[in-house]
């Protein structure tokens, strides 16, 4: 039965989408690695690893999602996103890790410990899609503050280009789960779609997806919270 | 579900979506301390560079100060190979000179976003989804946020602000705003402008050397690239295109013409 709703086309898309993300990750984490400071310091390498572990927190939760009936028999946009952010923070986690390896440091294979606690608690009170999205939010915000933060200290410029370009992705996340979350808010689920009807969107949905002019980062994850020990 | 029970449902979500969006707006005025001092940081270092400037320039020729001033850095050769002799030299170079690009970038897209609001008024753009509306207007004020905390910078420096849109591409742009007639028109060139932006944004952590300049940008970014998420949603696309931010839409230091 489950197999009869899948949608190939969309399947299709999402594969070739995935090879294009593979191949973006891979140039754009050799090109990190090309011109690579050798000396980069330890707080960098620790803030890659806290970087990875993040990603590899995101990937985990996004993975069990899919595999829940409401959202694999669900709305086929949010099950869609799903599929194509699992595979930006794959490239993300493998883009961290290979720079922390590049760095003398080794990779982060492990999940960060502070925020699967908080998934840990949040995972009894999963009903619906509104409640994963809701814990999405907070796993995308506590990767876009914590690379905004890294950016503005990583010693290395390359990791501060790569910091830089992961950072507004993330923030991207988060902005599309908060325009979901309203409209499934709203009642109006339907309105998750790729296109949507633009007319019907309420009003507040234009403003709802970009709360702040500047991104915060006072909740950033210390260098030392997912680094490797 | 009825019709009745169907707008019952969207009129409180309607207020309490308006309610989560005032939240969202208290939360966006408490990043504004920190934002502050963030550009109070930034201005102490360029007063400090430009103390160092002056005495490095002693008995130096004045077309030699900006290439000197950015090759004793050594960080920034893009900037510094696109810094030609002019009669009147700019008052921007170094950092402040992208800090000027910035402030030029966030008041076009404060004018496009303005001139959109007004030519939907005079029922220009055909009929607006509120949402399309209230995009408009939010955008257009973060916009305005950020060209004030970049303009500090330039007053705080001794520097002259930006006032309008000095740019290379702003008579394109005015003119490409002109022959727009519909919303899905107005949302393609704000998405230009505002992938433009983040992409600026993101080249500039690395371009610049003041940490606090570096900083601010990184705090930026983000919010432009979620400008342009949005936007995609609106035009029918997936709204994070990019695993990672790319820099090919970056604006050059070049398109400046102060």
């Amino acid at each position: 039965m489950g197999v009869q709703r899948i949608d190939t086309r969309l399947l299709k898309q999402l594969s070739e989408q995935s090879q294009d993300l593979n191949s973006d990750a891979m140039r754009l984490t050799h090109g990190s690695l090309v011109g690579m400071d050798r000396t980069v310091s330890r707080d960098d390498i620790r803030a890659l690893q806290t970087a990875a572990s993040l990603e590899n927190l995101a990937v985990s939760v996004y993975r069990t999602a899919a595999g829940l009936p409401f959202i694999k028999h669900g709305n086929r946009t949010v099950a869609a996103f799903i599929a194509t952010t699992i595979t930006q923070h794959s490239a993300h986690a493998r883009a961290f890790n290979a720079a922390a390896m590049n760095a003398g440091g080794v990779a982060q294979t492990a999940v960060n410990p502070k925020y699967a606690a908080v998934v840990k608690q949040a995972l009894p009170g999963i009903k619906g899609p509104a409640d994963v999205v809701a814990l999405a939010v907070t796993l995308e915000d506590a990767a876009t503050q914590t690379y905004v933060k890294n950016t503005g200290e990583v010693r290395d410029v390359q990791l501060r280009k790569l910091f830089a370009s992961v950072a507004p992705v993330e923030a991207q996340h988060r902005a599309t789960l908060l325009a979901v979350q309203a409209l499934l808010g709203a009642g109006r689920p339907e309105l998750v779609a790729i296109p949507t009807d633009v007319s019907k969107l309420p009003a507040a949905a234009g403003s709802v997806a970009f709360p702040q002019a500047f991104y915060p980062s006072k909740n950033a994850s210390p260098v030392t919270e997912g680094a490797v020990k | 579900m009825s019709t009745r029970r169907q707008d019952e449902d969207l009129h409180i979500s309607e207020h309490d979506l308006l309610r989560l969006t005032a939240d969202m707006e208290e939360a966006h005025q408490a990043t504004l301390p920190a934002m502050q001092a963030g550009t109070e940081e930034l201005v102490e270092e360029v007063r400090t560079a430009d103390v160092r400037r002056r005495g490095f320039l002693v008995g130096i020729g004045a077309a030699a100060a900006a290439f000197a001033l950015t090759a004793r850095s050594g960080e920034a050769p893009a900037y510094a190979a696109e810094s030609s002799p002019v009669a009147k030299p700019s008052p921007y170079t170094g950092d402040l000179k992208v800090v000027a690009l910035a402030v030029a970038l966030e008041n076009q897209a404060v004018m496009a976003y303005g001139a959109a609001l007004k030519a939907a008024k005079a029922g220009r753009l055909g009929t607006v989804p509120p949402a399309v509306a209230t995009f408009a207007v939010t955008a257009m004020n973060q916009h305005a946020a950020h060209a004030k905390a970049w303009n500090a910078v330039l007053t705080g420096a001794g520097r002259p602000a930006i006032k309008g849109v000095p740019l290379t591409n702003q008579a394109a742009t005015l003119k490409a705003l002109g022959k727009v007639t519909s919303v899905t028109g107005v949302a393609r060139l704000a998405l230009s402008l505002e992938e433009q932006a983040a992409q600026t944004y993101s080249f500039a952590t690395t371009h610049v050397t003041s940490p606090a300049g570096i900083k601010t940008a990184a705090t930026i970014a983000p919010v432009e690239a979620q400008h342009a998420a949005i936007l995609h949603f609106v035009l029918g696309e997936y709204p994070v295109q990019d695993t990672f931010l790319p820099l090919d839409k970056a604006a050059k230091p070049t398109l400046l013409t102060v």
